[in-house]
């Protein structure tokens, strides 16, 4: 047992560059996971958009850029788009801060319902507030004309401003309700023993701490507002945007390089907020840095709480208002015209071609939905877990089907998947979207449907995945399990509620979204969202309603069945004997 | 996977006993798992860890040479950044070495990842797998060899029983203390029969009481089992109980590896004598160094006017600066009247700046003209204790003493 010392003998230069690397052998079913889920990402998102940014900078696309700047259609349209997102990101976040403070900080009975109310419009679909807001409120509306003999016109801004942030409100309600139940009482309790009354903490404390939050929620309302498609279409009027102006490009003028270009400048702000927020995600903000919050939470109580209450409640009343418009208007002939009880309006949806949409879009997005979770929980393990190097390219590449507004999303399908892939002369994929696809372009709307919800899983994936000790993978692998077992075997057992809320979400999403797969419906296929648009469109509302109502069961029955499958394994032993 | 030998038979592995011990007290059964004496050699050869690319490369590993006999239990030491748990995870193969190789019983596994190579880790934060029992976190490695049935339980009971975790194969890890799901994690490395057991401070997240327990529990089944083990600790007292030997690390090169008596007594260097227990170091000059037959030397030092003679480490060199490392136990020190006979007395006074009393030992800081000197004595009695402020002589025991290069 001599003392190995360091040998003074070492040669000066060898620290500088030592002569033999050491390079240890590669779990090879890891290698294998990360080549597949690559070649996934590169297929779902990176052709596609690799296939807008050509065609928008081919010869035609650069010049319906260059007009983006000097005609002043054009440059209008640009600013209308801006405005609207300004609108919808500030008063969508207004009332998701109104919602969530109440939520956290207030005591009255009712809150459990009041959250569920608030989370309604994530699981509808696009059209069921705006033509509910437009059976409401406009020029003949229920509320507005008959009840107070007024002749609005809500078609335009003003109505996509209160469609558009009723309907994503709730994105900055979670995000907000979070951050406000992990701010630490504490602080609160501090700032009461220093002589700070309830208004000066909310003012002082709670408020500052809270400016990243709001920051956040107005970026994501933001970038949801401008990506919209349905709702433009539906109750926009002549207030053109980029996104109805892509569309109108591509399906009423066969312009394929002016869409493209219209797209890409919904790209951009898109693509900018995504960043900023990862920047700001990835510098710890203050709220994070309190700890484990301590101490209780006091809530406000007596007549301090009425002004909120009221705009709460009356937000609510709202909500509430506008689904039982879905759900009445699918029963009557005309809702606010002839109230007469009515199944035309289902029978005319079950019997005629809505069956086939029915089934066709549940059985895609039942498809999707497992896919979506499975790829979204990979990305979220090797980016957590496995990659060193391109960590961040990948985590950014997952991301990408969710920060890229869907309108591009469905043109970039269009473009990539209409003609069979051909790399040289050898034909690498068949047509995966369009009439002459193979499935009936099936597959191209499954790739968008996973390409959609993915983000979603791989999210919350690697919110959980974090929470998860590293030393606990290190166990796994020094027991004798390749990186592959251990995910089977102990990392997916631990992220299984986090997949199930990633599923539950990515199969909603699927059911209910409309502007990618607008592009790229065929007549075999049928989708029920961009069947109620043209319901809409050609003004059957009572038809909409009706779709929407079953589009709405759908949703809930298969999150429910998701969630009692679920409940039926319980993960942790809870066996207790006496030792 | 297959290489790794079963070392005993089935029928040797019985253990028979109830257990109604005290959970310090192993049983029998962790014979069962008792090796060969060969197996489990570990060698680092020019071990360089480097983080970072281009101009912000840090060395956290640098040059690293160390020999493991098969069975042998090493500690390695050092302040945090050290490299000392980059060291370990490069041996359970978490860190990949930028240069440099690990044999283990002459095989390079260097390349293999973790999974491969047949060692067993026990974690800091114990890393129980929260989603399975006290027994299915057991059994876990040994249904990855795709070992089932009664094969399986058997090899499973026995681990839990040597680590007295019969009554608790049921529960969740979270329904267990610290100290038993540290257990847990033993048993669960343990029961894999690694050629080489890895500990990253695993007894850190304990209470101080159950340290010092858990402490003597793993070096007596480490005895047992006859597995050679490598241990990250920054706790000396942790280091000292519990090794064979101890490696010094500093700055990702190893300072000294030896006995823990041999760390203590003979540091290699000022940073060793300063980092493993206490030190005072006194400026002394040295007249005279004569090599011993024994590796050490023996030095003739001025220290304070007068020509003591000490140990001395080999590379002192007569005339060249050095350094008196005095353990704060080998100084002695006398209310200014009676000066204790048979002592190198320093010299000179002190005067007590300050007194503590634990209990065992009373410690003084004394200010003197070499600066301020800490003196332990040991099982005072009530009325020798001196007061802040007395007048004291200070002397020192010269074969306790060690001279070192300054």
């Amino acid at each position: 047992m001599t003392a190995t010392l360091t040998p003074a003998t070492v040669p000066a230069a060898a620290p500088a560059a030592p002569t033999t690397r050491t390079k240890t052998k590669r779990d090879i079913p890891t290698v294998v996971v990360i080549v597949l889920v690559s070649v996934a990402l590169l297929l779902l998102i990176g052709l596609p958009l690799g296939k807008i940014l050509v065609t928008a900078v081919s010869a035609e696309g650069l010049e319906v850029a260059q007009a983006m700047f000097t005609s002043p259609v054009n440059r209008k349209i640009v600013v209308n788009t801006v405005i609207l997102g300004t609108l919808v990101g500030a008063i969508g976040t207004a009332i998701g801060f109104a919602m969530a403070y109440a939520q956290a900080r207030m005591k009255f009975r009712g809150k459990k319902l009041l959250h569920l109310i608030a989370l309604l419009p994530i699981v509808s679909p696009p059209f069921a507030v705006a033509t509910a807001v437009i059976t409401l409120f406009g020029r003949s509306g229920l509320i507005t004309n008959k009840v107070f003999g007024l002749e609005t016109n809500i078609y335009g801004l003003t109505g996509l401003t209160i469609v558009l942030a009723l309907s994503f409100f709730p994105v900055a309600y979670m995000n907000l309700l979070g951050m406000l139940r992990s701010l630490d009482p504490a602080l609160d309790e501090a700032a009461s023993g220093m002589g700070a009354n309830k208004w000066q903490i909310f003012r002082t404390v709670t408020l500052p701490m809270l400016v990243p939050g709001f920051g956040g929620a107005f970026l994501l309302l933001f970038v949801e507002a401008i990506a919209d498609l349905a709702n433009p279409l539906v109750i926009g009027g002549d207030f053109t945007v980029l996104s109805s102006r892509a569309y109108i490009a591509i399906t009423g003028e066969y312009d394929v390089a002016s869409g493209s270009a219209y797209s890409v400048f919904l790209l951009v702000p898109a693509l900018l907020v995504f960043l900023v927020q990862r920047y700001w995600s990835s510098r710890r903000s203050i709220v994070s840095v309190t700890g484990k919050p301590s101490g209780r939470v006091r809530e406000i109580e007596g007549w301090a709480r009425v002004p909120l209450m009221v705009v709460v409640f009356g937000i609510a009343a709202l909500i509430v208002t506008i689904y039982a418009t879905v759900i009445i208007g699918g029963f009557v002939q005309i809702l606010g015209v002839n109230n007469t009880f009515t199944l035309d309006n289902y029978r005319y949806v079950v019997q005629g071609i809505g069956s086939d949409a029915m089934i066709d879009t549940t059985v895609l997005a039942l498809l999707a939905t497992p896919i979506a979770a499975i790829l979204g929980m990979l990305v979220a393990w090797l980016v957590v877990r496995k990659l060193k190097r391109g960590r961040g390219l990948m985590d950014f590449a997952g991301m990408l089907g969710l920060a890229v507004p869907g309108t591009v999303v469905g043109i970039g399908y269009a473009l990539a998947f209409n003609r069979p892939l051909v790399v040289g002369n050898v034909q690498l994929l068949p047509a995966f979207a369009g009439g002459a696809a193979v499935f009936g372009g099936a597959v191209a709307i499954v790739m968008v449907y996973v390409i959609r919800s993915m983000p979603s899983a791989q999210r919350s994936g690697v919110a959980a995945l974090q929470q998860i000790d590293p030393a606990i993978d290190e166990a796994s692998a020094s027991l004798g399990a390749t990186g592959v077992t251990t995910f089977r075997r102990v990392t997916l057992p631990l992220i299984r509620p986090a997949l199930l809320s990633g599923l539950t979400y990515a199969f909603a999403r699927s059911m209910t979204t409309l502007s990618p797969i607008i592009f790229i419906t065929t007549p075999q296929t049928k989708i029920m969202t961009s069947q109620i648009l043209s319901e809409v469109d050609s003004g059957r509302f009572g038809n909409a309603f009706a779709y929407c109502t079953i589009l709405i069961v759908i949703v809930m029955t298969v999150i429910g069945l998701l969630n009692l499958a679920a409940r039926g394994r319980t993960p942790v032993p809870v066996a207790a004997s006496g030792a | 996977m297959s290489a790794r030998p079963a070392l005993s038979s089935p029928s040797a592995r019985y253990a028979g006993k109830e257990l109604t011990m005290a959970t310090t007290q192993l049983t029998d059964s962790t014979e069962a798992f008792a090796r060969h004496a060969d197996i489990g050699r570990l060698r680092l050869t020019d071990i360089v860890k480097e983080f970072g690319q281009g101009q912000q490369t840090v060395r956290a590993v640098d040059e690293l040479v160390l020999d493991i006999e098969p069975g042998e239990f090493i500690t390695l030491l050092g302040p945090s950044g050290c490299g000392k748990t980059t060291t370990l995870r490069m041996i359970a193969g978490f860190e990949e070495p930028t240069s440099g190789h690990i044999f283990l019983d002459d095989d390079d596994i260097v390349v293999e990842p973790p999974n491969k190579r047949p060692m067993a880790m026990v974690f800091q934060s114990y890393a129980l797998f929260p989603h399975l029992s006290v027994r299915e976190n057991v059994a876990y490695g040994l249904t990855l060899r795709k070992m089932s049935g009664a094969a399986l339980k058997e090899e499973v009971d026995l681990a839990l029983t040597s680590m007295n975790l019969l009554g608790l194969a049921d529960r969740a890890p979270n329904q267990l203390s610290g100290g038993q799901q540290q257990r847990v994690a033993l048993a669960r490395a343990m029961v894999m029969k690694p050629k080489v057991l890895l500990f990253d401070e695993p007894l850190s997240n304990l209470d101080a009481k159950l340290r010092v327990q858990m402490r003597l529990e793993i070096r007596r089944l480490q005895k047992r089992l006859g597995i050679t083990s490598v241990y990250v600790t920054h706790d000396q007292t942790e280091a000292m109980s519990m090794s064979d030997r101890i490696v010094v690390m500093n700055a990702g090169r190893i300072e000294q590896a030896a006995t823990p008596d041999e760390i203590y007594r003979h540091p290699a260097s000022v940073f060793v004598a300063d980092f493993i227990g206490r030190a005072n170091f006194l400026d002394a000059e040295a007249v005279s160094v004569t090599p011993r037959a024994d590796g050490h030397a023996t030095a003739r030092v001025r220290v304070l006017g007068r020509d003591v003679e000490v140990p001395a480490h080999p590379a002192c060199v007569a005339g060249a600066g050095v350094t008196l490392l005095v353990r704060p136990e080998s100084m002695r020190l006398a209310p200014v009247e009676v000066a204790s006979p048979g002592d190198d007395v320093l010299g000179d006074h002190g005067r007590v700046l300050s007194v503590v009393f634990y209990g065992e030992s009373v410690e003084y800081e004394v200010e003197s003209e070499y600066g301020t000197v800490v003196v332990v004595v040991p099982d005072p009695s009530t009325e020798s204790i001196l007061a802040e402020g007395d007048a004291v002589s200070l002397s020192f025991n010269s074969e306790r003493a060690w001279l070192l290069p300054a």
